[in-house]
């Protein structure tokens, strides 16, 4: 092996090296081997609760930058953010600690603020507002724990302690349990008679529990009285109707009860009849005599004996005409 | 009381090797060649061996803390775990090791035999000291290499975690997630400390073994026991000096 291949092959294999250290440096948390050219900002806090140098600084979620430095200065601690070039953050945006997951890993959040407002510049402060972190919530949780167990000692007292006039409540339970021992004792054996009834099927409301068929019954039976009731709704929309014609004079009935001059009409024939029937009563006219002269009667009885003899005579003579008919019945 | 004395005086033997060498330093351009040959020798030919080895480590770490944490149902947490080990501290301590098993024990054997056959006699006697051109070049080959090959163990390592996260039915943890916690959790620091070790260990295994190579007196069956007591001394002062740096560096 010559010496220049050897060194091509050390040469490569060098600056292999040195790509994969950048790669490795470029993707891990430590910031940037050629910084980008950006702006910085500064935000105080009163905790940073670990925020570290490479932490990301997103806006509304999206990566906008990193943390350069974080300092203490005088009561507060500052972290310097380096954002990316063409960020726009305007003044009165608002930075906190967020995290990311319960087990650490912070970044600091950025707000939008109002757009088109005046813009921060490179070195400007930007407004900061402190976040509750797991820590706090835990020891307000003890508080709660706390006043919680406060609260539950007094119901406790009032229940089990206290022992005032009339004892306390679990006393005072005791006390009405055993002095209406007797009657409970009673009233709990009359259910009970009660209910083994009913699981027997003894009495109505026995037999309407365990009877398949009363039930069955039961339920033709409202079935029934259901449809009546339809019936009998529609023949009252009927009559309703009916009483409605009746009213606005509408048919006979109606014309007859509401209708002045029928009423008139209806009198004066009713005084015709009279007077017809006095006529007829007193034989006078046609009918009256009719009914009243039985000279009539015995006229048109004689011509129906006449006539039934004709019929006799005809029936003796056999076979007939039309002509013969007509002529017998002549003479 | 002897024994000690003997200790310590490998320690300054060993320290004047270093400071003998590095008073060459200015000589280094004009033994490029030689320089090359032995960044190929250490470097380029150790890749495949460092990938390999690496990857299954990453793979197996993976496979036992999934196991372990399962039980805490901190799965989510293993491409943290798995990143931050292989970064901090297997990734340099076996790139160290497998450097004194594959290149200190060579090394050790070579200036041995040279030593024994009387070569390094004969360098001297032309005044050529070994150190300008057996150790110098050696020792900057390895400050060159060391990095390179600890960077790639550690990718290798996190990618094989990885893969085994993804693809083994009771992990079950996609790679976006495992980056997502290893990149979560670690600094640049990190990665660089590990380098920093891996750097501190290869320096000290190619001086040691030099050294030790360097003062073989004897036949043959010395050169093998040089190569023996070398990779042995190589294994322990990794190991112990792998505990100092890394206080050390937690500390700064």
């Amino acid at each position: 092996m010559n010496n220049t291949s050897q060194s091509i092959r050390v040469g490569l294999f060098f600056l292999l090296g040195l790509a994969l250290a950048w790669i490795t440096f470029e993707s891990l948390n430590g910031g940037r081997l050629f910084k980008k050219p950006g702006y910085t900002l500064v935000a105080g806090f009163a905790n940073l609760k670990g925020l570290k140098t490479g932490d990301e600084v997103r806006m509304a979620g999206v990566k906008v930058g990193a943390v350069g430095i974080t300092r203490l200065a005088g009561h507060r601690v500052e972290a310097v953010i380096d954002v990316e070039p063409g960020v726009q953050i305007p003044t009165d945006a608002v930075a906190s600690v967020e995290q990311s997951s319960l087990l650490g890993s912070n970044y600091l959040g950025v707000t939008f603020g109002t757009p088109g407002g005046p813009l921060l510049k490179d070195g400007d402060e930007i407004k900061t507002k402190p976040t509750v972190d797991m820590s706090e919530v835990i020891s307000q949780l003890g508080n709660l724990g706390s006043k919680l167990e406060q609260v539950v000692g007094d119901i406790g007292k009032s229940m089990g302690g206290g022992g005032g006039e009339n004892g306390n409540i679990f006393q005072r339970l005791d006390k009405l349990v055993t002095d209406n021992g007797p009657k409970l004792t009673a009233t709990i054996s009359n259910l009970e008679d009660i209910t083994a009834k009913i699981k027997n099927g003894d009495g109505t409301f026995g037999k309407l529990v365990n009877d398949p068929k009363l039930h069955d019954e039961l339920l033709a039976s409202v079935g029934e009285i259901k449809l009546a009731a339809a019936d009998a709704r529609t023949f009252m929309s009927d009559t309703k109707g009916i009483v409605a014609d009746v009213k606005s004079g509408k048919g006979a009935l109606g014309v007859l009860l509401y209708d002045q001059s029928t009423a008139d009409n209806l009198k004066m024939s009713v005084a015709n009849v009279r007077s017809v029937s006095d006529k007829i009563a007193k034989g006078e006219g046609t009918l009256g005599r009719l009914l009243a002269d039985d000279g009539l009667y015995k006229d048109a009885q004689a011509t129906l004996k006449k006539a039934d003899r004709a019929l006799d005579g005809l029936g003796e003579q056999g076979p007939i005409t039309a002509v013969g008919v007509v002529a017998n019945a002549l003479f | 009381m002897n024994y000690l004395t003997i200790i310590i005086g490998h320690i300054g033997g060993t320290l004047l090797l270093l400071v003998r060498s590095l008073k060459f330093l200015p000589t280094l351009p004009r033994q490029f060649a030689r320089f090359m040959e032995q960044c190929y020798l250490i470097g380029y030919t150790s890749l495949p061996i460092v990938t390999i080895l690496s990857f299954f480590i990453g793979s197996v770490l993976a496979l036992q803390s999934g196991y372990s944490m399962e039980n805490f149902g901190a799965k989510q947490f293993i491409g943290t775990l798995v990143g931050l080990t292989m970064a901090r501290e297997l990734g340099p301590v076996m790139v160290a090791i497998l450097i004194a098993g594959r290149v200190g024990s060579a090394i050790t054997a070579e200036l041995a035999s040279m030593k024994v056959y009387q070569e390094i006699d004969a360098l001297t006697t032309m005044n050529i000291p070994p150190e300008r051109m057996l150790v110098l070049p050696r020792l900057a080959a390895i400050v060159v290499m060391m990095p390179v090959l600890a960077i790639i163990a550690n990718l290798c390592g996190w990618y094989g975690g990885a893969l085994v996260c993804q693809y083994t039915h009771s992990i079950s943890v996609d790679s976006e997630a495992y980056f997502t916690a290893l990149k979560a959790y670690m600094k640049r620091s990190d990665v660089t400390d590990g380098l920093i070790k891996a750097e501190v260990f290869g320096f000290v295994i190619i001086l040691v073994c030099c050294y030790i190579g360097l003062n073989t007196r004897g036949g043959p069956r010395e050169i093998g026991a040089s190569v023996t007591k070398a990779v042995v001394t190589s294994l322990i002062l990794i190991l112990v000096l792998d505990y100092f740096v890394t206080k050390a560096l937690l500390m700064s």
